[in-house]
């Protein structure tokens, strides 16, 4: 792209995401590379933008921050926000108006109708390490018996159960996934029927136990949150559970 | 409606801001997967107006080497074993193991470096670093499919 002047009508702009025109735009937002966040309006209808930093590549972490505390701000602030994935960028102000917002306008306005008045939080839950391994030790036999045999190895000869440590591990990590998913449909069937809808995500990692946003009604907020402090309190001893929010929408716009 | 959350709740549960604010690192490493891979995808609203804009991000979902994986779950077994019986055998020995061969070292040294560099990235200390890399990518960059280094 060509350089040019950074507030021309025409400077390509970074699109955060859309709100519904009539939301105030907090004073002195700045956006990437602390640019100013402008609302770009049509109809019922508006779009985050600000200019798009030129002649680098995008994804720092100032960035990433940048992005979400753009939305973030409307979130706070309690106004529908539809966050757009990192990266999306056109080619001026126009162009936002007229072929995202114009072109679009009833289907934004519909998504921005589905979560208003609703907070999307996300809850995160890791198992405790030792204590889950000793469940893991106590409830298969056949682990507790080669753990034990290893432990008893001399450190001269480590290398020549090599292949059993691997296959203990791969033992508990399979343990850990029987486990996984009877805690984490226990949690979500605990936590759901006090929320509109849920999206679960993989965990990552094999002591992970849960990831899950989840979309709450506003007034529904202080229920769902004294539910996820009562399953936390439960389950203190062998699941750490966090809750996280409230978060822009991510999980709860339509990806296509 | 009320404003954002940022209290230590009773129990374990750990209430926090979202991440935008001053909460900076915590926060984002809670939000950096959703931002990087759910949200409105800009190309299907608008086409001939985007602007192609290379991304240097950083992949969220990597798969562990497994035998690392194993290895490091049967290490913690056995670490907890020591602290169970109070006997002062064992540990040296798995640490001695895990240096054992070129090609597992060298597995390990690779993972090794990629959390660091998503720990600059991310800005260090959030607690799920670990399960990262760093891959730098044109990720998406709305018209320029010609991706893949």
């Amino acid at each position: 792209m060509s350089a040019s002047e950074p507030t021309t009508p025409t400077a390509p702009q970074y699109v955060y995401g859309v709100v519904r025109s009539d939301a105030e735009l907090p004073e002195g937002l700045t956006g990437l590379d602390g640019q100013p966040v402008k609302l770009i309006r049509h109809e019922r209808v508006a779009a985050l933008i600000s200019d798009l930093p030129q002649g680098r590549a995008l994804g720092e972490r100032a960035d990433l921050v940048a992005h979400q505390s753009v939305l973030q701000a409307f979130v706070d602030a309690g106004a529908a926000v539809l966050p757009f994935r990192f990266g999306a960028a056109m080619a001026g102000a126009d162009a936002v108006r007229d072929e995202l917002l114009a072109a679009n306008a009833d289907r934004l306005a519909a998504v921005l109708e589905s979560i208003d008045g609703r907070v999307a939080v996300r809850v995160k839950g890791r198992y405790e390490q030792d204590a889950v391994l000793r469940e893991v030790l106590a409830g298969d036999p056949e682990i507790a018996e080669l753990s034990e045999r290893l432990r008893g190895v001399p450190e001269d000869a480590a290398d020549a159960v090599y292949y059993d440590r691997v296959r203990l591990g791969e033992m508990i990590v399979g343990a850990l996934r029987e486990r996984r998913a009877n805690d984490s449909a226990r949690l979500l069937t605990a936590l759901a029927p006090l929320a509109e809808a849920v999206s679960a995500h993989e965990p990552v990692r094999d002591e992970d136990v849960v990831d899950a946003s989840l979309l709450v009604a506003a007034g529904e907020r202080d229920r769902f949150e004294k539910a996820v402090e009562g399953l936390a309190e439960e389950n203190r001893d062998r699941i750490s559970l966090r809750l996280v929010g409230p978060l822009p929408p991510y999980d709860f716009v339509p990806e296509g | 409606m009320t404003g954002p959350i940022a209290q230590q709740t009773s129990g374990t549960s750990y209430v926090q801001n979202g991440g935008g604010g001053g909460r900076g690192t915590s926060g984002l490493a809670d939000v950096v997967d959703l931002i990087l891979e759910k949200g409105l995808v800009i190309d299907v609203y608008a086409r001939v107006a985007l602007v192609g804009i290379e991304i240097l991000t950083v992949d969220v979902r990597i798969v562990v080497a497994s035998v690392d994986t194993y290895l490091r779950f049967a290490q913690a077994v056995n670490r907890l074993d020591i602290a169970h019986d109070g006997t002062a055998q064992g540990l040296p020995e798995f640490v001695g193991g895990l240096e054992e061969s070129g090609a597992k070292r060298k597995t390990k040294g690779m993972l090794s470096g990629a959390q660091e560099r998503i720990k600059e990235t991310l800005g260090g200390d959030d607690d799920d670093s670990d399960s990262k890399s760093k891959r730098p990518a044109r990720r998406r960059g709305s018209k320029d499919e010609e991706d893949d280094k």
